[in-house]
Order: C-alpha cells, then structure tokens, then sequence
C-alpha cells in the first residue's frame, strides 16, 4: 500500500482570554484508518469541516498526527517528511498558491527549481504542463491579470512540476469552468494510467463517482462507509443519493 | 549545485517581488531620504569633524534594517497570505534554504539606502564623506550584512510560529534602531538597557561601521570583531537549532496556515 493511515486523530487547540486563559480543543479527525493502493484514485469525499482537508495536509507532511500513524511511500508523514516531499505534490482548490507577480512560466520554473528538477528536463516539463492545462498562448503573460479558472489551472500544472508519484488534489476544480473541470479530470486519468496515485477530495459527486476507484465518506472526523463507488450505491442510486442516505442519516 | 540554484533563483524573485511593492519602495528609498535629513539636522552642531560620514552611515543603516524588518518579517505574512507558505515549507529545497534566499535577496537590495543617503546628504549639504580606511569600512560593512543576515533568520523563523507577524514586525523595528544605536550611541541610554543591547547583533556590527570611520587603535576595532564574529556565530547556531524545534511545533500547533 502506497499511503497506510492507521487509528489518525487530529485536534486543534487554541486558548482564549490573557487572565484566565481557557484552553478549548476541537477533534477533526478521531480515530480514522485506510488504505491506499499505487496506482489508483482514492476519493474523500464529506461536508465542510469533516476532517477531509487535515487528512491531506496531515499526508502531505504539512501537519502532525496528534495520534495514531500516517505512512506515505512506506515513511512517517511526521518523522520522515524529507524522504516523501521530493516523491508527492499537492493541488488546493481556490486561486492562492502561485506567485502573482511572475509569469506562468516563472512560477513553474521557480517550483520546479525548489523540487531540484533539473533545468533540461524542467523545461519541456514545462511546456507539457502547460500545454496539458492549456496556458501555453499565456505563460509569459504576470498571474496577476489571470482569471480565477486560469490561476487554478496553473496551480494544477505546479503540482505536475516534479512528475509525483502521489498527487494529493483538495477540491480541485473549485472555482473551475466546466471545461477546465473536464480537463483536471482528463488530466487525473491520464496520471493514474501511467501508474500514479491520486487522493482527492471533491463536493462534486459526479466527479468522485467518475474517477474515484475506492470512496471513503467522513462525517466528524470518522469514516462513515468505504468502498468502490459501485458498492456504495444501491440499486438504482447516484452516488449523490448514496452520499445523503450514508452522511445525510448521520447528519440528521 | 542545486543549493546555490535555489538561492539564486529565490533571491532574484524575491528582488522582484520586493520592488514591486510600494511600501518597500517607500522603505528604499523615501526613508533614508527622510532619515539623512532628520539626523544631519539633528547632529549639525554636532562638532564632531566626521559627523558627515556618521549621518549617511546612521540614516542608511536605520533604512536598511527598516526594509529588512518589512520584507523579511513580513514575508511570512505575504507568503501566507499569497497561499504559497504551505508550498515553499515542504518543498524538498528546504524551507530554511528557501528564506535564507529571500533574506539575501531583501538585504543585498536594501544596501541601496546607504547609496541613498550619501547622496541625499551630498546633494542637499554637500556633505563631506571621509573614509580613513576605505578598506576596513568596506569589510565591516560586509560583517554587519552578515549580521543583519543571520539575525533576520531567526525573526523570520519566530514569526512562522505566530499569527500576529505584522504586529511584531512593527514592534521590533524602532526599538531595534535605539537599542543597537544606529543613529545614538547605546552610551545615551540608562545603564539598565545596556546588557539588552550587548546581546543584539546589529550593536556590534554598528560598532564596528562606527570604528571602521574613526581614527582609533586597531585593537578596539578587532575586540568588536572578535565578539560581532561570536554573537552572530551564536545567533546563526541559535537559528538552527530553533529551526528544528520550529519545524516539529509548526505541525503540531497548525499555526503555519492561520491569519
């Protein structure tokens, strides 16, 4: 298994008040396991606030388990960050995380730089990258007269920048058109037939329903129901009716 | 190789990204404009024969560590803001690499106040810049950047812990200029301050600038030397240490990613 999560729990503690300070502690993810297999696209799909985002910054080696163990690549995503941020890349949905004030084509060259890519094989990187989320005619033109959709995309190129082995993709087609969600998604079956893994989140069940090969809903830190998108569903059912009966139960 | 790419390329963006900014164009170039004239007026009567050299050296480095507190402070703040903190941090460049570039790139482009002020102080008073020893003036101001170097490593390190960067980074930056005696010797200061003084970097380095232009013994000179070279050895060994520790408490204390 390419990425083990085993019993993860996540808190967040923040103190309020200066005289008497009052210590308040918010569980985000209590308790949750799985199991990723190489390859494959892996779906974590639930509604705001329900630990999907602490998972995947927890896996890209941005935040700490407050228990239990996260592996990626067979290393502690803790312990060992240094041997998993060479060999994995992240996509945020949204429109941060790229220089405004540098061309398209900086920004890649710089994050390919900060990846030890070398300058020869960054280059035509760069140019596929670019050409697979269809900036090329743009790429010299500042991020900062980009649109929203067009500053997604290149942040769907910056995460190619060091060909990943594991791509962790949070909402990635927020703010997306549909066009330019119909070319992550073509993008993300490209990746994962040439051997890839993917974990993603999404609101857009279509989309999970569409890639994903194994699904896990999470509801309040705990996973409520993991499988193929096919056995989530009954008879009959979307994987939206699927989504509601399983989480919208539990929420009710 | 791929060490000194990185630095090379983070300093040339972060150049860029710097002097794009108005307020760091402000900080460049209308505060040692300002500093020149406040200070050559302030220290006219003076009699000091040198006092010249004194008001460009004062109001250049005052500006200078004004656009080093601003931009490499308050990098952390831009790159959080910017969404890319998240990406420099666990980029396999290293994050501690990543804001040494940044602070080399903010400090080499901030030397220009000192160009600034000597000819602010030129142009409006014809002020006389004397150098007894071009030589030891140039080399110490090569150990103060090296000083201002490590010193902003660690406030840049601290601030990644704390939500409240612009508050501290506006916090520090006149104490520092009184403390280190950029423009008034620390001997103008109550006693009690002094230790506090002693142990911050930029006052030995103000103090070497200072004896480089004054016609003492060499031996003042190299005992400054001697204690700028360990405080900041000090501070630079500090740094790396408290990187380590910051490194662990960023990811358990999610503080990396909070306005």
């Amino acid at each position: 298994m390419i990425i083990e999560v085993n019993e993860f729990k996540r808190t967040y503690t923040t103190y309020k008040g200066w005289v008497s300070r009052k210590k308040e502690t918010v569980t985000a993810v209590n308790g949750i396991s799985f199991a990723v297999e190489k390859g494959t696209i892996f779906g974590l799909l639930g509604q705001n606030g329900a630990g999907k985002t602490t998972t995947i910054k927890t896996l890209i080696t941005l935040l700490a388990p407050t228990s239990g163990t996260c592996k990626v690549l067979g290393y502690d995503t803790f312990r060992q960050a240094k041997q998993i941020r060479p060999r994995i890349n992240f996509i945020f949905g949204g429109e941060l995380g790229v220089y405004r004030r540098l061309s398209a084509r900086d920004n890649l060259a710089y994050f390919s730089n900060l990846y030890h890519v070398p300058p020869s094989v960054a280059k035509a990187r760069i140019e596929d990258a670019l050409d697979l989320v269809g900036l090329t005619d743009k790429a010299d033109i500042l991020c900062e007269t980009f649109s929203k959709g067009m500053l997604q995309r290149l942040q769907i190129a910056r995460g190619l920048v060091n060909d990943p082995e594991i791509l962790f993709c949070d909402e990635p087609t927020v703010g997306l058109d549909p066009l330019g969600a119909r070319m992550l998604r073509d993008v993300l079956k490209v990746l994962r037939g040439r051997g890839k893994t993917i974990m993603l989140t999404t609101h857009y069940m279509p989309e999970a329903d569409e890639l994903c090969d194994t699904i896990a809903l999470i509801d309040g830190g705990v996973i409520v129901a993991m499988d193929t998108p096919s056995m989530l569903k009954n008879d009959g059912e979307s994987l939206d009716d699927a989504y509601v009966r399983l989480v919208g139960k539990k929420e009710g | 190789m791929q060490f000194l790419r990185v630095i090379w390329d983070t300093l040339r963006l972060q150049m860029k990204n710097s002097f794009v900014r108005p307020m760091f164009r402000f900080c460049l170039i209308i505060n040692p404009v300002a500093n020149t004239i406040l200070i050559y007026e302030m220290f006219r009567n003076s009699g000091h024969d040198n006092f010249g050299t004194f008001v460009i050296l004062g109001a250049g480095l005052m500006a200078l560590w004004g656009c080093i507190c601003f931009s490499s402070a308050g990098d952390i703040n831009r790159e959080r803001w910017s969404g890319t903190l998240s990406m420099i941090y666990t980029a396999p460049a290293g994050f501690q690499v990543i804001i040494l570039g940044k602070i080399l790139g903010n400090t080499l482009l901030s030397l220009l106040t000192l160009l600034i002020s000597f000819v602010t102080a030129r142009v409006l008073y014809g002020a006389f810049f004397y150098l007894p020893s071009p030589f030891l003036t140039l080399f110490s101001l090569f150990c103060a950047v090296v000083c201002f170097i490590v010193f902003s490593t660690l406030i840049a390190y601290l601030l990644t812990l704390s939500r409240k960067t612009t508050l501290y980074m506006n916090l520090i930056e006149i104490p520092i200029v009184l403390l280190c005696g950029f423009v008034i010797p620390i001997s103008f200061l109550p006693p009690w301050i002094h230790p506090l003084s002693y142990i911050l970097p930029p006052t030995w380095a103000v103090r070497l600038l200072r004896l480089s232009i004054q016609q003492t013994g060499n031996a003042e000179f190299f005992a400054t030397l001697a204690i700028l070279t360990l405080i900041t050895a000090l501070y630079g060994a500090a740094s790396l240490l408290l990187y380590k520790v910051i490194d662990k408490q960023i990811r358990k204390s999610a503080t990396l990613e909070v306005f």
